[in-house]
């Protein structure tokens, strides 16, 4: 894969933003429209105790995707009410025009004691070509089961031959504060679900993409593209342990490809897609998101610090 | 009206004074099995309140003799299941446990207890097996077997597992909304059901199936459900959130059905109540109904939610 990187697109610091968000554009995820391509971010606040809150927003590009013509002044969708699944943050939001709708797959967080979080995966629509999203439900519809106890979330969908096909990651391991040198862990893997309804999911919890650096790699945000006959995933992965402040345990991004939706071959150094030598995701790279303007292939993606100060794309020029 | 004769307590905590301290205190949510010479009883106690005043919960059991059932010729040693791994759904408690028979297992489905930041706790229905006869169970898998989804969005707890026509159906109770009472979060639940052909993947129904009989508001527990005569009878228990704190009245109701989604409500039949002084006088709640040779009867807990134990009444005539 033959990727040409644009460079940052998005400065979170040139822009005011929406309610009390004090930065941050984390996990892009592209709608694309008539004249415009939308992309959802998670944004944070903060709340009364300190602790931040993922809203969303979005921030309207043009389709050269040159330049921003419009930084949403509201949140698209509202964070859950008390105990519910999405109470403390939406982080990100998958979104799929399906007909005359726009799907939106929320990662719900909400605070844990023993551990700081949960999350499970909600469903909401729009019909205001996602100006506004109204959920289903005030749960789940996708959420920790038998053999996925924990932590599902990053939902990405697509929708061919009558179904949805969603992967997404859930969680193995909670890692104690002494054995990950004072910080928790955790780690999670990629999985995929089918649906008729985009409600009722099935999924046979098998981890589909092959780790490269141990059983502690944390593989996050799958987004899939079908070129020709074959998709291709891209993904962030890291070391479970450490990856906040050694350098090379960061997150980087992965990349597998499968030609009938079960066998996934890992490839990560044909991905195309390293670190730079320099700048703004010289250090990290994560939260991918592949989408189409017409017919070229675009990735979206943060850099350094999670996507603190903003995202970027890159252009793909040959497969 | 059924003629229920109560016959006292079958387990009070502190008749045995060296009970294991996870077991020192309570005896709730009795659910039985029956076994070749005994009728075993499981109920969720509880270690003493943690250095932040937090309970953990466990499962116990008491083993009666079938041919006297005051006579108690079994405790457990151990809880039946450990409390979940970091992080999982049933970290901090295992109650309630319902059991069923299956092939040479004995199948648990069971409320699992974690803690949450802006609400106390959240609950999952957990299933788990035991291969040596109901002593100890370990978990079929790490996550709850009863997803939290839309319409169910939380504390789903209370299961009670049943067999009808060859279809398992699982009753439970869930919650819908968390409300601040003075300042504190509260919730209240009402009776649903779920059915399934293997156990593991689960139809919600996804309705309230009791209707009300107390009040709009009132919150439903424990629905134990027994075939007999053509009917389906339901006993449960509740209470009415508005005067719990004040007064906290559990107390039964009783609903019937023929098909098992349709519920008459008929309280007014129950036949049980609290006694005039006694460990059951304030509150009777947690009934649990059984068969055995030819006789039906109910356990069910008293006063400050069990802290006192569980007693056991029998029916004078048959449920129909």
């Amino acid at each position: 894969m033959k990727w040409k990187k644009l460079g940052r697109i998005f400065n979170v610091a040139e822009h005011q933003l929406p309610g009390e968000c004090i930065g941050f554009s984390q996990s892009p995820q592209a709608l694309v429209l008539d004249d415009r391509v939308r992309f959802y971010v998670t944004m944070r606040e903060m709340d009364s105790n300190n602790k931040f809150k993922g809203q969303i927003a979005y921030v309207d590009f043009d389709l050269a995707l040159t330049s921003v013509i419009k930084v949403s002044e509201h949140f698209p969708i509202q964070l859950g009410g008390l105990g519910t699944f999405d109470e403390h943050g939406i982080f990100p939001m998958n979104v799929l025009r399906h007909n005359d709708k726009i799907l939106g797959f929320t990662s719900g967080l909400s605070r844990r004691k023993s551990v700081s979080l949960e999350t499970s995966i909600g469903l909401a629509t729009s019909d205001d070509n996602g100006e506004t999203f109204t959920k289903y439900g005030i749960g789940p519809v996708l959420s920790s089961s038998l053999h996925e106890p924990f932590l599902v979330c990053d939902a990405f969908v697509l929708h061919e031959n009558d179904e949805f096909l969603m992967w997404y990651i859930y969680g193995l391991r909670w890692i104690d504060k002494a054995e990950a040198d004072g910080t928790e862990s955790r780690v999670y893997k990629i999985a995929f679900a089918k649906s008729k309804d985009a409600i009722h999911w099935e999924h046979t919890s098998e981890l589909i993409i092959p780790d490269v650096i141990g059983e502690n790699e944390c593989q996050a945000l799958p987004t899939v593209c079908k070129i020709g006959n074959r998709y291709h995933m891209y993904f962030c992965y890291r070391d479970a342990i450490g990856f906040r402040n050694v350098k090379g345990k960061g997150y980087r991004l992965g990349y597998a490809y499968s030609d009938d939706l079960v066998n996934w071959v890992r490839d990560d150094e044909n991905g195309g897609l390293p670190l730079s030598e320099d700048g703004w995701d010289s250090e990290m790279m994560c939260y991918p998101h592949l989408f189409k303007v017409a017919d070229q292939v675009y990735i979206a993606y943060n850099g350094n610090a999670f996507g603190k100060d903003g995202f970027g794309i890159a252009k793909l020029e040959s497969v | 009206m059924f003629n229920w004769i109560k016959k006292g307590r079958i387990y009070t905590p502190e008749n045995y004074p060296d009970r294991p301290n996870w077991m020192l205190e309570f005896a709730q949510a009795p659910f039985t099995l029956e076994l070749e010479d005994r009728v075993r009883v499981y109920f969720g106690c509880r270690p003493p309140r943690d250095s932040n005043g937090q309970y953990v919960t466990y499962t116990a059991y008491i083993d009666l003799d079938k041919n006297d059932l005051y006579n108690v010729i079994d405790i457990s040693k151990e809880p039946v299941l450990s409390l979940g791994e970091k992080g999982t759904f049933d970290e901090f408690g295992t109650y309630p446990f319902s059991v069923i028979r299956e092939k040479n297992e004995i199948r648990a489905y069971y409320a699992g207890w974690t803690r949450c930041d802006s609400v106390p706790f959240n609950v999952g229905v957990g299933m788990a097996k035991s291969t040596d006869g109901g002593k100890r169970f370990t978990r079929v898998g790490n996550g709850p077997v009863l997803p939290y989804t839309a319409h169910e969005p939380f504390t789903i707890s209370g299961p009670k597992i049943k067999r009808f026509n060859d279809t398992y159906y699982l009753f439970y109770i869930a919650g819908k909304k968390w409300i601040l009472s003075n300042g504190r979060p509260e919730i209240s639940h009402k009776i649903r059901m779920a059915t399934s052909n293997d156990g593991i993947n689960w139809n919600k129904i996804n309705q309230d199936i009791v209707p009300n009989g107390w009040d709009e508001n009132e919150a439903q527990a424990s629905p134990d459900v027994t075939y007999a005569n053509g009917k389906y009878h339901m006993f449960f228990c509740g209470w009415v959130p508005s005067s719990f704190r004040d007064k906290p009245n559990r107390k039964i109701g009783y609903a019937y059905s023929t098909d098992l989604v349709h519920w008459t409500r008929a309280d007014e039949l129950v036949g049980i109540h609290t006694s005039e002084t006694g460990w059951d006088s304030e509150m009777i709640a947690y009934p649990h109904v059984f068969q055995l040779n030819g006789k039906t009867y109910l356990l069910y807990i008293g006063n400050e939610v069990g802290r006192y134990g569980f007693g056991l009444a029998e029916l004078n005539g048959e449920l129909k």
